[in-house]
């Protein structure tokens, strides 16, 4: 089952994960070691989705958990942990998808070495854990007709702009503007109803 | 023209990296200008992306994988990686830089005081170089008013006898002189041209015994053609000499004479 994998992960789960981030400021390798624990497989299972090799994702979520170690004085504590490190392995990913094309470029305009990402998580993150969240974000997507499904998948997972999936999916740009709009509109509402 | 309504639309699918170029242009564009709801609401969005990861299917990464991050983590922890070597820069305590503070104060005084004592040397190097320049003075005019003094006993001691050197040639000034038994001798004359060039005038002492005229010292008159000449210690006694004679010599003067008199006179 998929989302067993997941632990839940309430306001305190959050502020764990910003203590061990302020532990990795003192070079703390287990505070290391369990921040890899805690989100390793989801990175991987991202990186993986993204890549679709085994091996070329390990070394993607290698870059990427050496890079927090690294650089952990660059990450705000005060912004929401694991959004920020799921961009920081997207983004990664999809440089390593296709370099130096046209979407990297676009990707590398918007983002720096260390992604841009919500100051402040909204309001309705607190509404839910992350095992809860999980849950919320497949089975909304997975209601999506597929074609609409496919094109937020495209955009997601292999970094196509609107007039690529267009093309891919041979459906009219406008068409495939608001199948992503709406599908993120739809995971928004379902991810702010409390119940 | 777009509205801020027709923005607001692309914030997700900007947030998503799926904007064509144009719309991408003319968001960011929005965005410069300071549209502070738009961005509150692209933050919004950025949250709501990362929450696609989700739809990934479950998969876990090797064991080796994290014991080779591990590894590496460790390594960097307790070796010498250049963040650490930031971190350990920026951990210095406080009493060090205060040792290093002090430190370079007192290379600060050092140098200082160093400069100070090398312009004290100078000063004093200086002041001993006037010292010796004066000292070399008095005892110039001091060993000139010895002899002088020394030349005035010896004109007015009565044990002095007194000799005339008339000259050669009758336009040249007659000479005089005074030995005296143990103060030595006194040759002196006024008007005396120079001999010019490389040439001075040398005293001898000629032989009673008929022997080889005797070299004795050699002298300039000044600018008004004066001099006075002393020999404290002549090569031969008085006595035994016959008369005393003046040539011109090279500068140095000659181990004989060589060229004619111009000043004789006869010491008996």
């Amino acid at each position: 089952m998929f989302l067993a994998v997941f632990s839940p992960k309430g306001n305190d789960e959050v502020s764990l994960d910003a203590t061990l981030m302020q532990q990795l400021l003192r070079r703390d390798v287990s505070a290391f070691e369990e921040l890899y624990e805690r989100h390793s497989r989801i990175v991987y299972s991202l990186v993986l989705r993204i890549l679709r090799q085994g091996s070329t994702a390990e070394e993607v979520v290698q870059d990427v958990f050496l890079q927090l170690w690294r650089n952990s004085s660059r990450y705000d504590i005060s912004r929401p942990f694991v959004p920020w490190l799921l961009t920081l392995a997207r983004n990664r990913a999809l440089d390593h998808l296709r370099l130096k094309s046209e979407r990297q470029r676009r990707r590398e305009e918007q983002t720096e070495e260390f992604p841009q990402i919500a100051s402040a998580a909204p309001e309705y993150e607190k509404a839910l854990d992350e095992k809860r969240r999980a849950e919320r974000v497949r089975a909304l997507i997975g209601s999506l007709p597929s074609a609409q499904k496919k094109a937020i998948e495209l955009a997601y997972f292999e970094g196509l702009s609107h007039s690529e999936i267009a093309a891919a999916l041979n459906e009219p740009l406008g068409t495939v503007k608001s199948w992503i709009r709406n599908g993120l509109m739809r995971l928004k509402e379902s991810l702010q109803a409390t119940s | 023209m777009n509205t801020h309504e027709e923005f607001r639309e692309l914030l997700e699918a900007y947030a998503l990296g799926s904007l064509d170029s144009a719309d991408r242009a003319l968001l960011e564009a929005h965005l410069a200008s300071g549209c502070a709801e738009c961005a509150k609401a692209l933050e919004e969005a950025r949250w709501l992306v990362s929450q696609l990861a989700y739809l990934a299917p479950n998969a876990e990464p090797s064991d080796i994988l994290k014991g080779r991050l591990l590894q590496t983590v460790r390594a960097e922890a307790g070796g010498d990686s250049p963040q650490q070597q930031a971190f350990h820069t920026t951990a210095v305590p406080w009493w060090l830089w205060a040792g290093v503070a002090a430190l370079l104060l007192f290379s600060g005084y050092s140098a200082w005081n160093e400069q100070r004592l090398r312009r004290t040397v100078a000063n004093l190097q200086q002041h001993a170089e006037t010292q010796r320049a004066e000292r070399k003075r008095l005892e110039g005019e001091l060993s000139a008013a010895i002899a002088q003094a020394h030349e005035a006993m010896i004109w007015s001691d009565p044990k002095s006898k007194k000799i005339m050197l008339p000259p050669k040639d009758p336009k040249m000034p007659q000479l005089e002189a005074m030995w005296h038994p143990e103060m030595g001798l006194v040759v002196r004359g006024w008007k005396v041209p120079n001999p010019g060039g490389n040439r001075v005038l040398q005293l001898w002492l000629i032989p009673r015994a008929g022997g080889k005229p005797m070299p004795s010292m050699t002298f300039w008159p000044d600018a008004n053609g004066k001099f006075s000449a002393m020999v404290e210690n002549p090569p031969d006694t008085m006595s035994d000499t016959q008369a005393l004679a003046i040539t011109e010599e090279p500068v140095g003067g000659s181990p004989q004479p060589t060229s004619a008199p111009m000043w004789v006179g006869g010491v008996s």
